[in-house]
């Protein structure tokens, strides 16, 4: 074994400056023989990587993800340099796999992995999201619907997509007037973290815009606390000095709305474009919760996570390099026929896919989950004490079960309108995959 | 007042017909680049589709020009690429081979196999070092004699193509029109590899085959198939090869028909490392190496170097002058109009480069394009220039890229991986040329057959190089 001794960092003549620079006494840092392991590439016609990037991508991954998943299920992708993982023992195998795979932060995504702290996994933080969530979940729902026209609505703009925006105002406890500029502020962080530069750039500003926004409330939450997640944060003793208004701002940019949105959205339109699932779905409450898991397989509104690898290792016959980065296609492994029967059909009531929270571990009662990004990470808290806050898994699933039932409620002969085709899409290649235009009939009771 | 419903009407517009199709790139005039953006602050954006743009094939260099001047280091999230652009932070990645390693299975290696491309440090210098040796020096003071009468020979058959009613010879009225590709370049540097690594004639339309499929078919290519067929039918062609070798050496001869040194194969049969033989799947991947880097390289060199200099009268007049000129006029084709983009590195180790922070494992793209482009370096770099006085054109380089205050083109890269093959594919486009020029009486470019771009002029040759060259010359 080669030795290693850490030098302190020298910047290099053209400003490059190296890390924890290592140096080897060894032979060298890759041998011949680990290298020559695997021949010459896999033949791989069925697919071109310009495939997996394309607009067909976009609107519908399934074809293309099971060419990959049932022929090349860790397929390398020489052109946006990926090893493509499809199978669902592959793509678990990863997301449990936290020795050797590592997920980066948004803020690495921006390259200012300095700007903040995110503060998520805060107790208190945690306590008050979950008690704001609770607390407003219904109400926000009825106040939707209240602005709903008497017939008719966009559910995907008017309710999916308002619903998580207005929900987080109420838990961040921002005064009325200002939801909507914060709300665009918001969602332009989020977009940046996109390859698109513009995006990115508008992106960076927003991020600005909302730590100068957040300056003053945190201040005077610091001086006449609520019961919010902001006054949480503001109160929090931690070892490195009391959040800024840049921690704040990490954080709400790290926790992001995807997946109660898209499965709002996701949810009612396989609902209303599937009779009888909806008819099952409606007639009680539990059945409904089933409904937004499988709604969670069958159509994940994120449809892929990126895990980097930590070192070289050596997984599903091939040899990744350290920094590897592997595209955890969370729309192939949902789809995986070996886990779950007739995968492309959307059904409420499946005996296969387990009924709760799996916590991380994507099986429990001997059953799969559904694959989605926001269940990537367990919990860093146990779910036993009584005094502990529920997962956010288990908020959203909650959430979004409430919110629907308040649809179901107020919403009398809810159906799609006459003739709307609805489908699902990303914006952008690597954003949500969802429905925007969800067109609907009704009778509205007050 | 901005209200939640107008954010999200404003994101849901985005979901437009329109918005589904690929994103296109208009072509623009030479030296222009297309508006991608700005920052607040003025700094143009990069949109990374740009890079799988046919724009930007045609002609790349002032997208080169805004990731020097703004984006030293530019990380691409849509292809998970850093590119490193400027001459001066090449040349030290290239030299820093424990710092930047090569690419373990990279895009090449899907299709040649195991090569030295992707072995670094010691294991590198070893095995560059036994196929190295066959191309420098002596080895290759004895072939040239044997490169000349390959060139020679392929323009004496140019009368019988005429006479044949060739499509790409054709006289008329005292003056020869030539696909200067079709008839020499693409097949000279084959017919130089195939010598140097002593294949018989008869392999010769098969190497057509290989290097075009593989070359074609590299990883991540729509063609990646062919290119593994072609591997393989190229690797049972060499393992009979090697294995008769094994038993019976074979050699090179000279002019006279006196055997001169055993040839490459018969050499790699009896090389031992670590007290065994070399396998026959080592000696083909390394053969398929010399293949696919033998053909194209030169071929776009010798085609580039024609184009470019016809456009030139001047200086083309010089060098027919002076045979002495055709190395400057070599090494300026290579820094303005290479063949050959650059070569991918992972970084070892976490690393900060103008700002940037690296984590350790990523491919950084190396682009040789922009670095011979790189104003730091040469004087108005989109001017091709013989006589230009800070483009080293001496003797090529083996541990530097800076001699008496002149800096070497990249084309070549630099350091310990600088093409083994830099010598002979010199001396294949300086000899082949001093020979065209020798026989083609007064050459010019036939305008009517020559592709044009869009302001009506000669296309500039981009990133895919010359793909064919009519000229004509004098027949009396």
């Amino acid at each position: 074994m080669a030795s290693a001794t850490i030098n302190a960092p020298v910047a290099g003549r053209n400003g490059v400056v190296i890390a924890q620079r290592p140096k080897t006494t060894g032979p060298g840092y890759r041998t011949y023989e680990i290298h020559q392991r695997e021949r010459v590439g896999e033949s791989t016609e069925k697919i071109k990587p310009t495939q997996l990037i394309s607009p067909a991508y976009r609107r519908d991954p399934y074809p293309l993800v099971e060419v990959l998943r049932e022929n090349y299920p860790c397929f390398r992708d020489w052109a946006s340099n990926c090893y493509w993982v499809t199978q669902y023992d592959d793509v678990t195998s990863i997301y449990a796999d936290d020795a050797n795979f590592e997920s980066r932060s948004k803020l690495w995504y921006y390259g200012i992995e300095d700007f903040g702290r995110d503060l998520r996994d805060e107790i208190p933080v945690l306590e008050a999201q979950a008690r704001r969530i609770d607390g407003f979940a219904e109400s926000v729902a009825n106040d939707l619907v209240d602005q709903f026209d008497a017939h008719s609505a966009n559910l995907a703009t008017e309710f999916a997509a308002r619903y998580p925006l207005e929900l987080l105002a109420k838990v961040l406890g921002l005064p009325a007037d200002d939801v909507g500029e914060f709300a665009g502020r918001y969602w332009r962080a989020q977009r940046g973290t996109s390859w698109e530069p513009t995006l990115q750039v508008d992106g960076r500003r927003a991020l600005d815009e909302l730590v100068d926004y957040f300056e003053a409330l945190l201040q005077a939450r610091r001086s006449s606390p609520g019961d919010d997640m902001i006054s949480a944060i503001a109160g929090l003793e931690l070892a490195d000095g009391p959040a800024t208004a840049r921690d704040l701002a990490v954080t709400v940019l790290e926790g992001d709305h995807q997946t109660l949105h898209g499965a709002l959205a996701n949810m009612w339109f396989l609902l209303l474009t599937h009779h009888d699932e909806f008819t099952k779905a409606t007639s009680e409450r539990r059945l409904l919760k089933l409904a937004y898991l499988e709604t969670l397989r069958h159509s994940t509104p994120v449809l892929s996570a990126q895990r980097f690898a930590r070192h070289e290792v050596e997984r599903f016959g091939r040899l990744i390099p350290e920094g590897g980065l592997m595209i955890c296609s969370a729309a192939a492994a949902n789809r995986d026929p070996r886990i779950f029967d007739d995968p492309d059909s959307f059904v409420v009531d499946r005996k296969d896919l387990c009924q709760r929270e799996p916590r991380g571990m994507y099986r429990a009662d001997g059953l799969a989950s559904g694959v989605t990004f926001g269940l990537g990470k367990p919990s860093k808290h146990p779910a036993v004490p009584e005094d502990r806050p529920r997962s956010l898994y288990a908020i959203t699933r909650d959430t979004a079960v409430t919110a629907s039932s308040v649809l179901l409620e107020r919403l009398e002969g809810l159906k799609l309108e006459p003739g709307a085709t609805p489908y699902l899409t990303s914006l952008l290649l690597g954003e949500m995959h969802t429905c925007w235009k969800l067109p609907v009939h009704f009778n509205k009771r007050s | 007042m901005t209200s939640v419903s107008s954010v999200i009407d404003d994101l849901a517009g985005l979901d437009t017909e329109d918005f589904s199709q690929p994103k296109e790139f208009p072509l623009m005039p030479l030296g222009q680049a297309v508006d991608m953006g700005h920052a607040d602050d003025g700094t143009p954006l990069i949109d990374p589709r740009i890079f799988n743009s046919p724009e930007f094939f045609r002609n790349p260099y002032p997208y080169y020009r805004i990731l020097r001047d703004h984006y030293p280091v530019y990380h691409d999230k849509l292809h998970n690429t850093y590119w490193v652009t400027r001459y001066d932070d090449i040349t030290e990645c290239y030299f820093d081979d424990e710092g930047f390693n090569t690419i373990p299975k990279g895009s090449s290696s899907g299709v040649l196999g195991n090569t030295q491309l992707e072995l670094s440090g010691i294991e590198h210098r070893r095995r560059r070092t036994l196929y190295g040796q066959h191309l420098v020096g002596e080895s290759l003071k004895n072939r040239i004699p044997a490169i000349q009468h390959l060139a020679t020979e392929m323009i004496d058959d140019w009368d019988r193509a005429a006479e044949e009613g060739s499509e790409y010879v054709i006289d008329k009225d005292g003056v020869r029109t030539v696909e200067l590709g079709m008839m020499f370049a693409n097949e000279f540097p084959i017919r130089v590899v195939c010598e140097v690594l002593g294949f018989p004639k008869e392999s010769q339309d098969d190497f057509y085959y290989w290097y075009n499929s593989m070359m074609s078919g590299l990883g991540g290519s729509d063609t990646h198939k062919v290119g593994l067929e072609a591997r393989q039918h190229l690797e049972d062609y060499v393992e009979s090869m090697v294995e008769a070798r094994r038993i019976e050496p074979t050699y090179l001869y000279d002019l006279e028909g006196n055997p001169v040194s055993k040839d490459i194969i018969t050499k790699l049969c009896e090389t031992k490392i670590d007290g065994d033989y070399l396998s026959t799947e080592e000696i083909t991947s390394n053969i398929a190496l010399v293949v696919g880097g033998g053909g194209e390289t030169t071929r776009g060199a010798i085609l580039n170097m024609w184009y470019l200099l016809l456009q030139a009268p001047d200086q083309f007049a010089a060098v027919c002058a002076d045979d002495g000129l055709w190395d400057l006029a070599f090494h300026e084709t290579l820094r303005h109009s290479s063949s050959i983009g650059g070569q991918p590195r992972h970084n070892s180790f976490d690393i900060e480069m103008h700002g940037v922070k690296i984590p350790a494992g990523s491919l950084m793209q190396m682009v040789d394009f922009s670095a011979n482009h790189d104003e730091r370096i040469f004087k108005d770099p989109e001017t091709f220039d013989i006589f230009r006085e800070d483009l080293y054109s001496g003797k090529i380089l083996r541990s530097g890229f800076r001699k008496e205050g002149r800096c070497s083109h990249m084309a070549f890269g630099v350091g310990p991986h600088l093409c083994p093959g830099a010598w002979i594919s010199h001396q294949e486009a300086v000899e082949g040329s001093k020979i065209l020029k020798q026989r083609l009486k007064n050459p010019r470019i036939n305008e009517e057959r020559t592709p044009k771009d869009i302001d009506g002029k000669f296309a500039p040759t981009g990133i895919i190089s010359v793909r064919g060259l009519w000229l004509d010359y004098d027949l009396t």
